[in-house]
């Protein structure tokens, strides 16, 4: 089935490699966008999806944020779960078990509030066999300041990456913010402490308030914003970190449509991440791989790689 | 609540039947056959949208009979307008049935069924079910004005009693729907609720104070609606049945330990005495 599924006779490829993580789609779930995959296993079929990214795992348990957690927003979600989990105790001893029999493949996500604690989470989550891949979590907005310091400080980017580095060999995925002056500056840094791919982006921050009450709406106060509202901003930063970086990028933010993914493809990225436009449709995945490959038959490309960057002069191949 | 085993899936339905019994308000009713078979009173579907940038929309269902669903949608904007506007012969994809429903036999044999606005969409398989086991059925039902009560007939030709409650006081009560809790000399057996988050935090507290057991059905925009994204949460007694397992443990001073729990996935219905809130 998954064959069948994966190898239509003379259909492109839309295989990718992300360092030693081989997909047979380019579609990753995001992070928090898709509980465990369990909760999506009667709906979708799993095997039509390249990787669910978990929800992040902290070293120690996490309450989360008060609610309201989530916001409707022109075009976008504006959110602030605030890494709700149990932490990676709880998480290995319960969770981390029912991926053994995984149709797709499984990223672990991994969240910290220092050095130590991206080592620590990594190297415990990446021991895991049902784990193929690590994404770290640098750039949660919702957890006080102390959640995104990394992705917005290239010298701690650096040392979170080197740390998770040093810890794991499977492929590390680091998730970075565009809440920042120069995102191209942070993907250069990561890129040199050893990541083996970028995910680009995370929430834009963003607040909205209720007039009537006089008051912010999450009962963190600012959220992350995600959606179509986000999309452009995305695009553009994938554009510029594919100008700064070899590595591959997976290319998030508002993705709903191949068209949409199609745009972040154009400007650089490898694959892409869907996240809130599961919520819209929890097809939208299949959609994407299927509209892609309709796109690479009819413009005459045999692989996704083909067209990776081609709109992005500034593109370095890789 | 009810431990359901769903198993949601993406139903293709296509709209047979429409009607409006008041302005604004729509029955929409759609050809959707393992969904009716399979949906159990309580429970919901996520619409997803017809086409667009929209986020997918939460909504009881109201009837499921025979290969008939059918959705009571108010349009408040533009997603729900879309909704209640769709023309016979349209397809609408439905997620679910979702989450866990109302546990009707732990309510007894005497129960007051609160609704307030929107909330009436949720409750009517309630009262088959209830009056299909010879319980006796009263629906507590409050809106802002008379033209916005809908379905009275509906639920009376279940067997159900009705008993409006308005604003203006041009229909029933003139008041809160949750004073007729109160009013009465008759004590229910048990509660069932659905309504705006104000309405079900006096239901609780009423329920509590006549010591009456009570099931609310929380109202909560949701996201995913699976269980995915953990963004519809409200703070439950970490004892209670429902708790999500493996849950951070939160604490508030004097008072009992909490889990956030999943309004969509652990809920939509609660104890009213195992929240947190």
């Amino acid at each position: 089935m998954r064959e069948a599924v994966v190898k239509e006779a003379g259909a492109p490829s839309v295989a990718v490699r992300l360092g030693r993580l081989e997909l047979a789609f380019p579609t990753l779930m995001g992070s928090g966008c898709y509980g465990s995959g369990e909760e999506y296993e009667a709906v979708v079929d799993l095997r039509t999806l390249g990787a669910v990214v978990l929800k992040s795992v902290t070293r120690e348990p996490r309450l989360g944020n008060d609610p309201p957690r989530l916001i409707s927003t022109p075009s976008g979600l504006l959110n602030a779960i605030g890494l709700q989990n149990p932490g990676i105790e709880a998480y290995l001893a319960g969770d981390v078990g029912k991926f053994a029999a995984r149709p797709c493949a499984v990223v672990g996500s991994v969240a910290g509030f220092s050095v130590d604690d991206y080592a620590y989470v990594t190297e415990r989550l990446a021991a895991r066999d049902e784990i193929d891949a690590i994404e770290l979590n640098i750039s949660c907005p919702n957890v006080g300041t102390e959640g995104e310091t990394f992705a917005c400080d290239p010298r701690l980017a650096e040392r979170a990456t080197r740390a998770a580095r040093a810890a794991t060999d499977k492929t590390l995925i680091v998730k970075l913010s565009p809440n920042v002056t120069s995102i191209a500056e942070i993907a250069r840094v990561v890129e040199a402490a050893g990541a083996d791919a970028l995910a680009v982006i995370n929430t834009v921050r963003g607040m909205s308030i209720d007039v009537d009450r006089a008051r912010p709406r999450l009962g963190n106060g600012s959220g992350g914003l995600s959606g179509p509202a986000i999309r452009p901003i995305a695009v553009l930063a994938v554009w510029e970190v594919a100008q700064a970086v070899k590595i591959p990028i997976v290319g998030q933010g508002g993705i709903e449509t191949a068209r949409d993914a199609l745009e972040f493809i154009l400007a650089g990225a490898s694959a892409v991440s869907i996240g809130t436009g599961n919520f819209t449709d929890p097809r939208a995945p299949l959609r994407v791989s299927g509209g892609i490959r309709t796109y690479l038959a009819e413009h005459g490309h045999a692989s996704l790689g083909a067209i990776v960057g081609t709109a992005n002069p500034g593109f370095v191949a890789r | 609540m009810q431990a359901v085993e769903t198993s949601p899936t993406i139903h293709r339905t296509v709209v047979s039947d429409r009607r409006e019994p008041a302005a604004g308000i729509s029955v929409v009713g759609l050809r959707a056959p393992l969904l009716a078979a399979r949906t159990r009173p309580g429970q919901f579907v996520m619409a997803v949208p017809p086409g667009g940038e929209q986020a997918a929309t939460a909504l009881g269902v109201y009837e499921a009979e025979g290969e008939r669903v059918s959705l009571m949608v108010f349009a408040v904007g533009t997603r729900t307008r879309v909704l209640a506007d769709l023309p016979i012969g349209a397809e609408l994809d439905l997620l679910g049935p979702l989450g866990n429903g109302f546990e009707l036999d732990a309510l007894g044999d005497d129960v007051a069924l609160v609704a307030g606005g929107v909330g009436i969409a949720s409750l009517l398989l309630p009262a088959r079910e209830l009056v299909l086991r010879g319980a006796r059925v009263d629906v507590l039902y409050g809106a802002r004005t008379k033209a916005s009560l809908v379905d009275e007939d509906r639920f009376a030709a279940l067997g159900a009693r009705v008993v409006p409650a308005t604003d203006d006081g041009s229909r029933g009560h003139r008041g809160f729907v949750t004073d007729l809790l109160r009013d009465r000399d008759r004590k229910f057996s048990g509660i069932a609720a659905c309504g705006p988050t104000p309405m079900l935090r006096a239901v609780a507290s009423i329920a509590a104070e006549i010591g009456i057991p009570a099931q609310l059905s929380l109202e909560e925009a949701f996201a995913c609606g699976v269980g995915a994204c953990w963004g519809c949460v409200v703070a439950l007694d970490r004892s209670s049945r429902q708790a999500p397992r493996f849950p951070p443990v939160g604490h508030l001073p004097g008072a009992p330990e909490f889990v956030y729990a999943r309004i969509c996935k652990e809920g939509p219905v609660f104890w009213a005495h195992e929240l947190r809130w």
